[in-house]
């Protein structure tokens, strides 16, 4: 289908499902927010705005992310990881700080040094702000099941320390600002790796893509609310019946969960994947994923990218969309694994970090081209269930707790490290070290969160509904206090 | 117990009260019963309505025995529901109890070695690993077995997503063929046998876990000891035996829960599994030296021979062994200094649950998977994720406490009897009588099961008999031993966002029930029934696994017995009237001798349509 062609059986499908059904079914679950007012609205459509979670998932090791370049604290960094220590003359220095990347970060430091990305130090899930006596004294409020993959990772994403609540800070943003997308049916929230705690809201749930794109169902005109053929042929009557089967009435909750679910992805794909198809992943303006990465452009060659490379290209092909889908405020997750580093950390733990650093780099560069100039608009930041431990098992790390972070795009007041790093010190007597080289976090995963919600436009209002811990988030136990950490310029 | 051949006479035991419902369904075989139940607009719920199939006393009707089937095996043929009808579950559960156990091992090791006698490289990957798992779950008898072990495999998780065992298939098909033979066994000797398997070992770390080295800051590592205890057993917090949260205040409004354990807990479990590695690790003191040992040998230590092919050597495929056992250089690498605290609980052996310093890495690891096992957590723990995989996602707290309280106690004394629990979860009265079970009884099929049930219930073969299905994650987000993470394909407790969530409803199998897997698994059904079917010429340059048509496409005429046999091999007759309704318009629609491909036209539709439908993909 030429480009001409696709945008015209966009423009019709959009308009064919906001008459259709189809559309008041979808919208079941995107109803908008009571609470999202008229003036929010305002403008909607004229801008754009979006993030992109990037989750380290499994506990990224960020003591040997970022490592001290100081003598001294490099000692004793040196001293605590033993042979998993990282050479002091390999760390790539970041301008103005005492601290170096590890050297598979190379593209990271030269967004650093430019001011496009900043460092949170020592985050993690908090219900109230805390020392190491406090810690050990019986009664404090601890998040639940501490250390755990499972728990934490929901923690990071909900965010919410004191509750298990599977709902997430972009989901509930969704609740609200879903409203601001002309688009009736496509999710304001599009997942490249699948189900996620970050994107669930209560009304709101992410639209499921894939590296390799969007499909059809082959056998049946999926993007035509009411079987229209178009002329090209399709089965009819197989198509009626496929949607009469999934329109019944049905007895069993499960049922109609799938049948819902069903409908919002056959109202969606057929429009995102003609969308995205408008801006090909061979156009020269992804160049970048494959040079940041080191390898020839090879456009054909999808595969040779590393993972987190192509859900990023992906999701700037979307967000090239955003006009054709309609789309003036999206949030995107993707995720790289195995950073669960217990063993072969020396081996396992540079290619991912490597995958990160070149591919946030790459994807910058994209939204910096012309054909973008969005770099200042979309910002990406990263999660990660814990920091792992400073001491080490022999060839890894266990879980831990407060971890470094990352924050980048031109909207970041970037070149600088936020919060107090924590002492690397081994032995129990270290007061950030929990027991076993846990460490305490300085900096709650509310602030953190809520200082990139405040910027993607979210009132004070509502930033105090979706998190209700960060009144609790002052005082000098924390590195810095209060529900803006600073590392975004005003929204 | 009566027992009915095939006469007309209707069995005397049921209560007269029932027997004009059951009439016309209890006697006839299933092949035929497809024409008596083919009365377009009948209601199928009359069929449960009158539910008797949880007595044992009177033969099962064919859509009870279907029904039966699919949640004990993977998936019902027409063959197998007449056979279960006719010898009654009870004794259908005995024989598969004695049935030989289908193994994975033996499969790979003679490709293997057919490439070894070739003197070619041995292509044998991950892919022949499914293979045999596809072979064994459609093709082999012990189907319940194989149904336990695949529900184990996703409990006592391995993967071939990890670094370690990606390019070695068959440890993991001896980890498989583990979790098969002790399938109906003690899950007490599963615990200890999965820990000390060399898949574990290199999945979560517990290989070459070492004591404590101040020198070297170095200190066990605590992956197995958290994961044994979080997923394999205990759970995070405390149980009561229906599997409900133990509430730690009951003073306070809603329930406060109780931490099972906490991290001095990891740190005990962390130093009990120290000193662990290879069985084939030999030469651990140095020729000529008699005052050391040699740590290059605990460091480098091989699974066998140095020049042997990593997939058939012997340390992948035996127990784990305590590195220097057998020597008189003491515990080197077991934390045999150190005072481990355990699991402490109402009745635990170990005062307080704390293992004293001492023992061998050998004797304290029986000690702590007796501390484990024990722990009354345990049998509610497996009891709700086994019957999460068999027969319902929400299973009310008495189902889970009564497969529980078997778990506890077999009924001759024995805690942890697999094959007890597995009876008890499928004769349980939730599970065999709808009318004993919350509206919301049933699960999401997983995908897996979807396509071998479909397999099974058509005569899937290819014309040579291999199965070339090895990436079916690629379209259903599962494939045996290939979960993302030790969590599984999806989470016990994953709640879909909607009205299920508001309902407080857990529906693991949605957590992978994305956009992308809904139509992939969608499109791979159809290629499944439109192309890859029996007789289809344009197939054999790559001989898929292709279904069998034939029996299908006789009843193709007669539109009301095509859906009647459709409806109980894949929907044990609980389609609505008004799905049945649609099917049988739509297949009349296509009108005979309308063009030459009517009739295939007819039974296509037909089956893709079912198995795509919202109705088809909960099974209830």
């Amino acid at each position: 289908m030429a480009a001409k062609h696709r945008r015209e059986f966009l423009r019709k499908s959009l308009c064919a499902v906001a008459g259709s059904a189809a559309f008041t079914s979808v919208m079941g679950k995107m109803q908008l927010s009571a609470g999202a007012s008229q003036k929010m609205l305002k403008g909607a459509g004229n801008n754009y705005r979006a993030m992109v979670c990037l989750d380290l998932s499994g506990g990224n090791d960020c003591f040997n992310t970022i490592v001290p370049t100081d003598t001294g604290n490099y000692g004793t960094y040196a001293a605590t990881r033993s042979n998993l220590a990282v050479p002091q003359n390999q760390l790539l220095q970041l301008t103005g700080a005492n601290y170096g990347l590890h050297p598979a970060m190379a593209g990271t430091q030269e967004m650093f040094n430019r001011g496009m990305a900043a460092i949170v130090g020592n985050v993690g899930p908090l219900v109230r702000p805390l020392d190491k006596q406090l810690y050990e004294q019986p009664g404090t409020l601890l998040p639940p099941q501490l250390f755990s993959h499972s728990d934490q990772a929901v923690q990071w994403q909900s965010p919410r320390a004191d509750s298990q609540i599977r709902r997430g800070w972009g989901g509930r943003l969704a609740d609200i600002f879903a409203a601001s997308n002309a688009n009736p049916v496509l999710s304001m929230n599009v997942s490249m790796d699948g189900e996620n705690v970050f994107q669930a809201g209560d009304l709101v749930s992410p639209y499921f893509m894939s590296t390799d794109g969007v499909e059809d169902i082959s056998t049946i005109q999926t993007g035509a609310p009411n079987c229209e053929d178009g002329g090209q042929g399709w089965n009819r009557r197989r198509c009626l019946t496929f949607n009469a089967l999934r329109d019944m009435n049905h007895d069993h909750p499960f049922e109609r969960a799938y049948a819902g679910l069903l409908r919002g992805t056959m109202a969606t794909s057929a429009q995102v994947r003609e969308a995205i198809a408008l801006y090909p992943e061979s156009a020269a303006v992804f160049r970048p994923f494959w040079e940041r990465n080191g390898l020839a452009w090879t456009p054909d060659n999808l595969a040779e990218l590393p993972s987190l490379a192509r859900q990023l290209l992906m999701i700037a092909r979307v967000i090239q969309a955003r006009g054709d889908l309609q789309m003036s405020r999206q949030l995107f997750y993707a995720r790289i694994g195995s950073f669960d580093t217990h063993g072969s950390q020396l081996v396992d733990h540079p290619p991912l970090l490597a995958d990160l650093s070149a591919s946030v780099a790459a994807f910058y560069d994209v939204l910096e081209d012309p054909a973008f100039a969005l770099s200042n608009d979309v910002t990406a930041f990263t999660v990660s269930e814990f920091g792992r431990t400073l001491t080490i098992n022999g060839d890894g790390t266990d879980h831990g707790w407060g971890g470094h972070h990352m924050v980048f795009g031109g909207a970041v007041n970037g070149g600088q490290i936020y919060g107090t790093m924590p002492n690397l010190d081994a032995s129990e007597s270290n007061p950030d070290n929990a027991g076993w080289g846990q460490i305490i976090p300085t900096l709650s995963v509310d602030q953190y969160a809520a200082t990139l919600a405040s910027w993607y436009g979210l009132s004070n209002a509502d930033r105090n509904t979706i998190f209700p811990n960060l009144q609790f988030m002052n005082g000098n136990l924390l590195s810095v206090g209060g529900p803006d950490l600073g590392f975004m310029q005003p929204g | 117990m009566i027992r009915f051949q095939n006469d007309l006479s209707p069995p005397i035991a049921i209560p007269a009260l029932l027997l004009g419902m059951v009439l016309g369904f209890s006697s006839a075989s299933a092949a035929d019963v497809t024409k008596s139940v083919s009365q377009k607009g009948v209601s199928q719920d009359l069929i449960f309505a009158s539910d008797f199939e949880g007595s044992g006393d009177f033969e099962l009707t064919s859509e009870q025995a279907a029904r039966f089937l699919t949640q004990a095996t993977f998936g019902p043929t027409l063959e197998e529901i007449d056979r279960l009808r006719a010898m009654g579950i009870d004794a259908w559960l005995t024989e598969q109890n004695q049935q030989p156990v289908s193994h994975q091992l033996p499969f790979l090791d003679n490709l293997i070695q057919q490439f070894i006698n070739a003197g070619q490289s041995i292509e044998v990957w991950q892919d022949k690993r499914q293979e045999i798992w596809w072979r064994n779950v459609l093709q082999e008898p012990d189907q319940l077995r194989q149904r336990m072990a695949f529900a184990l495999s996703q409990i006592l998780v391995v993967s071939d997503q990890n670094g370690a065992l990606e390019g070695n298939p068959t440890t993991l098909a001896h980890f498989y063929d583990m979790l098969a033979d002790n399938a109906f066994g003690n899950y007490r000797d599963l615990l200890l046998q999965t820990t000390l398997h060399p898949s574990m070992g290199h999945y979560l770390s517990m290989f070459k876990n070492r004591r404590p080295d101040e020198v070297l800051n170095i200190r066990p590592d605590e992956n197995y000891a958290r994961e044994i205890m979080q997923l394999f057993s205990v759970g995070l917090i405390e149980l009561n035996t229906d599997g409900t949260a133990v509430d730690g205040d009951p003073g306070t409004p809603g329930v406060q829960t109780v931490p099972s354990y906490d991290q001095d807990t990891i740190r005990g479990f962390a130093h009990v599994f120290t000193g662990w590695s290879f069985s084939t690790c030999d030469e651990i003191r140095p020729e000529n030296n008699d005052e050391g040992f040699n740590w290059w040998a605990w460091e480098y230590c091989g699974a066998g021979e140095e020049n042997q092919d990593w997939r058939i050597q012997a340390g992948w495929r035996t127990p784990l062994r305590p590195w220097d056992e057998g020597s008189d250089l003491g515990e080197v690498y077991h934390a045999v200094d150190d005072t481990k605290q355990l699991l402490d609980y109402p009745g635990v052996s170990l005062s307080g649950g704390v293992l004293p310093a001492g023992g061998t890495a050998r004797s304290n690891m029986e000690a702590a998977i007796d501390n484990v096992f024990n722990h009354p957590n345990v049998g509610p723990f497996l009891a709700r994720r086994l019957i999460q995989r068999l027969t319902t996602s929400n299973p009310t707290p008495a189902y889970v406490g009564r497969v529980a309280a078997v778990f506890n106690n077999n009924g001759s004394g024995v805690r942890g009897d697999l094959g007890a629990v597995a009876r008890a979860i499928l004769t349980d009265p939730e599970a065999r009588d709808p009318q004993q079970a919350p509206s919301h009884f049933g699960k999401l099929r997983e995908p897996l099961l979807r396509v071998s049930q479909l397999w099974r219930a058509l005569n899937g073969r290819s014309s040579d008999g291999r199965i070339r299905e090895g990436w079916p994650d690629n379209y259903g987000a599962q494939a045996v031993q290939r979960s993302p993470t030790v969590f599984n394909f999806f989470l016990p407790d994953y709640q879909l966002p909607g009205e299920l969530r508001d309902a407080g409803l857990f529906a693991p199998e949605f957590q992978i029930t994305t956009d992308t897997y809904l139509l992939r698994m969608t499109n791979t059904l159809a290629g499944k029934v439109y192309w890859e079917y029996q007789g289809n010429n344009n197939i054999l340059s790559y001989d898929p696994v292709a279904v069998s048509l034939e029996r299908e496409l006789a009843m193709a005429e007669n539109a009301p017995q095509l859906i009647a046999h459709i409806n109980l091999l894949f929907m044990s007759g609980q389609m609505s009237s008004a799905m049945v309704n649609l099917l049988v318009d739509h297949v009349e629609s296509i009108g005979v001798d309308s063009w030459e491909g009517w009739a295939m036209e007819r039974v296509q539709d037909a089956l893709w349509l079912t198995l795509t439908s919202p109705e088809y993909v909960v099974e209830k």
